[in-house]
C-alpha cells in the first residue's frame, strides 16, 4: 500500500480563519475531499498541492510531510 | 440545491418509481410500470441538473476503484456461471444452456471492453514505448 504523506492543512486553515467549506470552495472539491486530506486519508494530486500550496503561499513541503512506509 | 437536498430527493423519486411500479406489477399494467420509470428518470435528471453537485479527483477515484472491484468480482463471477449452467445442463432444461451461452458471451464482451479500455487509456497516459 502506498505511504500516506502527513499535512499541516487543518493548522494551515485555521491560521486563515477559513471554514472547511471554504477551503473546499476554493480548492473546487468536495468538503468530504478537504476532510480526508486534514484526516491523512486521502493524498491530494499533484494539481490540488499545488493549489493548496499557493492558497497559502507556502511550498509543498511545508505542507505535506511524506513518510517513507517502513513496510515496503 | 445542496448534496443533502439532492439526497434526499433522490430517495424520494426512488420510493416513488418503486411503488409505482409495484402498483404496476400488481395491476398487471406495462403502461404504468414504462410511465414509472420514464417520470422517474425525467425527475432525476431534473433534480440533478438544480444541484451544485462537485465531482473531485477524490470522488473519481473511488469510482474508480468501485468500477475495478465490480470488474474483478463481476467477471470471473458471471464466468464460472456460465460454464456452471453449460455443464449442468442437459436435454431436459432447453434454457439453461441458452442462459449460460448467453452468460459466457457476455464475459467475453465485458473482457474485451476492458481490455480496449486499458489498451487506450495505457496509449493515453504515455504507455506506448515512445520517448
Amino acid at each position: 500500500m502506498a505511504a500516506m504523506a502527513k499535512n499541516r492543512l487543518k493548522v494551515l486553515r485555521a491560521m486563515h480563519g477559513m471554514t472547511q467549506e471554504a477551503l473546499a470552495e476554493k480548492l473546487q472539491v468536495s468538503r468530504q475531499t478537504v476532510i480526508a486530506i486534514e484526516n491523512n486519508k486521502y493524498n491530494p494530486s499533484l494539481d490540488l498541492a499545488f493549489k493548496l500550496a499557493r492558497l497559502f503561499d507556502l511550498s509543498i513541503e511545508e505542507i505535506f510531510e511524506y513518510e517513507e512506509d517502513e513496510n515496503e | 440545491m445542496d448534496n443533502k437536498t439532492y439526497k434526499k430527493y433522490r430517495i424520494g423519486i426512488a420510493l416513488f418509481v418503486a411503488i409505482l411500479m409495484s402498483i404496476a406489477v400488481s395491476l398487471d399494467n406495462t403502461l404504468l410500470a414504462l410511465s414509472s420509470v420514464i417520470i422517474g428518470m425525467v425527475f432525476s435528471v431534473v433534480v440533478r441538473s438544480k444541484t451544485k453537485h462537485v465531482v473531485d479527483e477524490r470522488e473519481v477515484m473511488i469510482r474508480q476503484k468501485a468500477a475495478q472491484m465490480a470488474y474483478a468480482i463481476f467477471a470471473p463471477t458471471i464466468g464460472l456461471g456460465s460454464l456452471l449452467l453449460i455443464l449442468v445442463s442437459d436435454e431436459t432444461s432447453y434454457f439453461t444452456e441458452a442462459i449460460g451461452i448467453v452468460l459466457s458471451y457476455l464475459t467475453l464482451f465485458l473482457i474485451a471492453l476492458f481490455s480496449i479500455f486499458l489498451y487506450y487509456f495505457n496509449r493515453k497516459y504515455g504507455g506506448n514505448g515512445e520517448e
